[in-house]
């Protein structure tokens, strides 16, 4: 099947306006959703009086904690209520909904909500909130429910350190040494569609339409908030706009939920742009990175040592593992002699940072990669060359004690410096820059039933979630080959908690890998399944049988065939289950220097891959135009090359957006400057270049389906290094704050 | 106070009431009941709510149904005639320039009107042409591509 030919599932509905997402449905009675948020990022709560709003005519159902089971939430630390009860803790923490008649009297209902509060001194910049005195963000921090490895210091949420030799005395004897202090600033997944819950009950079960990537996660999240078993709760899914992660986790399905229990009616809520900006506990998180490297003449790169500190936010959601995934790419796809990384996670009063694609690898990556270059400049070397020197190979052993296989990270070096012409002859102001990375793949249990109907067509029932990407549209590509059937004679069931078994959701770059895995083996009981069937018609072994163009027939003698219609359409149910065996983390060595480990110190099957870009910097004003972009990804076998190149154009956009202009700005209180697209500016079609995609396959051992690794995530993480080293060559200094916007490049001139 | 006015969408008549701060988008998604349409953002920034009018692309988000009275409303329901894919809505399909979707539907408002003024446009104008509408997961290029094999 060629790339081109293959037409995603979902885009008839998608193209002709006919494909609804959950802002588009409505039920018959359904009442609208407003949520009162916090008018302090910090403060005491002295007193809630609801009495106002209740009274407004229109007014269903007014919710405070008082309304709600007293239980704390949250993925990897329970620190959370659906309702703020004594604290508030960034300007979004919920402090009441309402559900009414009309948006608007929602609206003006959620403002008569009465709040007085004592208000607390709030901690939005991350040193501080790291520092010994720091006001305490979670003062029961140390009662809460978390995995143990967490921090449950003052404000420190996580921390991890990689160790391994003696780093200080390695950087003692270097040739070179170099040093950088990077500052990020924090970003946004920022999908086009704000997200929208509907919610219905019917008895004591509720149905809960949501855009989210997660809806097993959004179940059990429900259950967890009201008390309720999760067979009385089911998540659909409908159409979903885009997430980048900030669709991850379960929220605000728990609101929805209880309003509508509370009203006796059904409830929508839709976010307005300024809600997506400021509420979801998803955003990248702001950081400051301190490197230093030492290195032999030959560019042998003798030690590392890394200083990292990210705000987690006023909550930490699942990103309770982001000290941990930082430090190794502090680290790197890189050889090192001597490590001393820490990197430790602290609440603040902002917004809580939670995974959005890639989570912490395009910050780190953007400093490590610069910091890579200024070590070449130190050694007098070609950036280029330092990497071939240094970069990770075959047999390599990581700084937590992995060993490599087949590693293809020089390849994809190569090839994006191939590609993006590295003999080309440069206009003034230009330059060209490189980064390097990885990302792991992410093994985990995913299910998926396949069945046949009976005019021989089948559908797919999967638990795996799309969000655009691609990748469960992509499914009958993998269930087709096993059948010998053709993509286009599967429908998909997906998206429904009550029909598909569970499965992670669409996070991790995980569906294909996972759920593809899955619905081979659904598929391969299917096919033994119409084997048998065949078999006993014609009296022939079925190991003598193939399925080959829609029908079973016998090796070497097609005149004895027959249809998979007319083998489903005689009654039997033929039904296959699948799961597939999850591959294993490999095994890692981490020295006793190595804390806070959970599950990271090793990359299962790593996703590597090398970006180069050409930039044209106007020296007067700092403003910086990316001309191209070559991207060179090992992503194992490709499965669905259009999908896969799809995720690489737009992760390399988001990298540009990210490398210059977007940054979410908070004032000193932690309230966020800049809220809708007016000011967080997302690139545009004119504003970003050809880009040219090409794959190193190499396949994966201990993979998804063919040899396949996750692809979605890692495309959006070197674009920003990469451009950050073009800028430096260009104005001969480094840009040390992400995003790279005008002001900063003007200033960073010499 | 609602006010009466007949609004012409996708060549249909619908007699409506409205109050007269209701938008074009509200008016066309609650009203005529037509969700093709979105609202990334009310603000004119995002170029999901677009639809033609009288075949001149408008943010439908911030524009008032009463404006629209007496005018031909197209959305991207009124773009498939007869229930055949445009050219162009094809075209999104195979060069991949859909992917959540949310998005394709001002896409293909602004790509319509920009092929209808400029029929033969270079890349650069088609970049330029496209830049009201933001596309969070193609990168646009499968967009860009499929405009352009509409070229000429």
């Amino acid at each position: 099947m060629s790339a081109t030919a293959f037409v995603r599932p979902d885009g008839k509905e998608k193209v002709t306006g006919s494909g609804r997402y959950a802002a588009d449905l409505d039920l018959t009675g359904q009442l609208h959703a407003k949520l009162r948020y916090a008018d302090h990022t910090h403060a005491r709560i002295v007193r809630i009086d609801t009495t106002r709003a209740r009274a407004l005519p229109g007014v269903l159902a007014v919710l405070t904690h008082e309304d709600v089971p007293d239980v704390r939430y949250g993925m990897m630390v329970k620190d959370r209520r659906l309702f703020a009860k004594e604290r508030v803790r960034f300007e979004a923490d919920i402090v009441a909904a309402v559900a009414a008649l009309t948006p608007e009297i929602a609206a003006e209902a959620a403002a008569l909500v009465e709040v007085e509060y004592e208000p607390l001194a709030p901690v939005s910049d991350i040193e501080a909130a790291a520092a010994a005195d720091a006001p305490l963000i979670h003062e029961e921090w140390a009662s809460y429910e978390s995995d143990d490895e967490m921090g449950r210091v003052g404000n420190v949420l996580g921390h991890s350190a990689i160790v391994k030799g003696d780093a200080g005395g390695a950087l003692a004897a270097a040739d070179v040494v170099v040093k950088n202090r990077f500052l990020v600033d924090a970003s946004q997944g920022a999908p086009i569609e704000p997200r929208a819950i509907l919610a219905q009950w019917q008895g004591d079960r509720v149905t809960v339409w949501s855009s989210t990537q997660v809806p097993f996660a959004a179940r059990s999240g429900i259950a967890h908030v009201l008390q309720i078993p999760e067979s009385n709760v089911r998540v659909i899914v409908p159409l979903l706009g885009g997430g980048f992660g900030s669709k991850c986790d379960f929220h605000f399905e728990g609101h929805v939920a209880a309003l509508a229990r509370a009203a006796g009616r059904p409830v929508k809520l839709v976010f307005t742009r300024e809600e997506e900006f400021v509420a979801p506990d998803h955003r990248r998180e702001g950081m400051v990175i301190e490197l230093e490297s030492g290195a032999r003449a030959d560019g042998t790169i003798v030690a590392r040592r890394g200083r990292l500190l990210l705000d987690g936010g006023a909550y930490c959601g699942e990103g309770g593992f982001f000290a941990q995934m930082a430090a190794m790419h502090a680290c790197g796809p890189y050889e090192l002699e001597n490590v001393d990384v820490s990197s430790t996670l602290v609440y603040t009063n902002n917004q809580p940072s939670g995974s959005i694609r890639a989570p912490t690898a395009p910050q780190v990556c953007w400093a490590v990669e610069q910091h890579t270059d200024e070590l070449a400049a130190a050694l007098g070397l070609d950036p280029i060359e330092l990497r071939r020197r240094t970069l990770l190979d075959e047999g390599s052993v990581s700084p937590t004690g992995q060993v490599f296989g087949k590693f293809g990270i020089k390849q994809t070096l190569e090839r994006a410096v191939e590609l993006i012409g590295a003999d080309v002859e440069l206009g003034d102001s230009e330059a060209i820059g490189v980064a390097c990375g990885w990302w792991p793949s992410f093994g985990g249990p995913s299910g998926a039933y396949v069945k046949l109907n009976g005019d021989g067509t089948g559908t797919i029932v999967t638990g795996a979630q799309e969000n655009g990407s691609g990748a469960v549209m992509g499914l009958p590509l993998l269930v087709a080959a096993e059948l010998g059937m053709q993509p286009g004679d599967f429908s998909i069931l997906y998206q429904d908690t009550d029909a598909g078994p569970w499965d992670g959701g669409s996070s991790g770059s995980q569906t294909t890998f996972n759920n593809g895995r899955a619905v081979v083996e659904a598929a391969r009981e299917v096919r033994d399944k119409l084997l048998e069937l065949a078999s006993d018609k014609f009296e022939i072994a079925p190991e003598d049988l193939e399925l080959v163009g829609g029908v079973v027939r016998v090796v070497g003698d097609p005149t004895f065939s027959v249809t998979i219609a007319e083998l489903a359409g005689e009654g039997t149910a033929i039904l296959g289950k699948g799961s597939g065996a999850v591959p294993e983390n490999p095994p890692a060595e981490p020295g006793d220097g190595c804390l806070g480990r959970l599950g990271m110190e090793s990359f299962l099957e790593p996703q590597l891959f090398t970006h180069a870009v050409r930039v044209k910097v106007d020296r007067e004003t700092g403003v910086v135009r990316v001309l191209q972009v070559a991207a060179a990804h090992d992503s194992g076998t490709i499965v669905n090359r259009i999908g896969a190149d799809g995720q690489v154009y737009g992760g390399v956009v988001m990298g540009i957006g990210q490398a210059l202009t977007e940054h979410t700005q908070f004032d000193v209180d932690g309230r966020q400057r800049n809220p809708h697209l007016l000011d967080y500016k997302l690139a545009t079609a004119s504003d970003v270049p050809r880009i040219d995609v090409d794959w190193v396959e190499n396949p994966a051992e201990n993979g998804g389906p063919r040899g396949s690794k996750g692809v979605g995530e890692p495309p959006s993480v070197p674009t920003a290094g990469a451009i950050g080293n073009a800028i430096a060559k260009v104005i001969r200094a480094r840009v040390c704050e992400l995003p790279m916007t005008p002001e900063r490049v003007w200033a960073a001139r010499p | 106070m609602r006010l009466p006015l007949t609004l012409t969408v996708n060549g249909i008549a619908y007699p409506l009431e409205l109050e007269p701060s209701t938008t074009l988008l509200r008016a066309v998604r609650e009203h005529v009941g037509l969700t093709g349409a979105k609202e990334g953002c009310d603000d004119s920034e995002c170029g999901a709510c677009m639809m033609l009018l009288d075949g001149r692309p408008v943010n439908a988000c911030s524009y008032l149904a009463h404006q629209a009275e007496g005018r031909a409303v197209t959305t991207v329901e009124g773009l498939a005639a007869g229930g055949d894919l445009a050219p162009l809505q094809q075209a999104f399909l195979e060069h991949g320039g859909v992917q959540c979707g949310f998005c394709t539907p001002g896409m293909l408002i602004s790509a319509t009107a920009l092929l209808a003024k400029h029929p033969n446009p270079t890349e650069e104008e088609v970049r330029i042409g496209l830049s009201g509408n933001l596309c969070r997961c193609t990168g646009y290029d499968g967009i860009v591509k499929a405009v352009l094999s509409l070229a000429g």
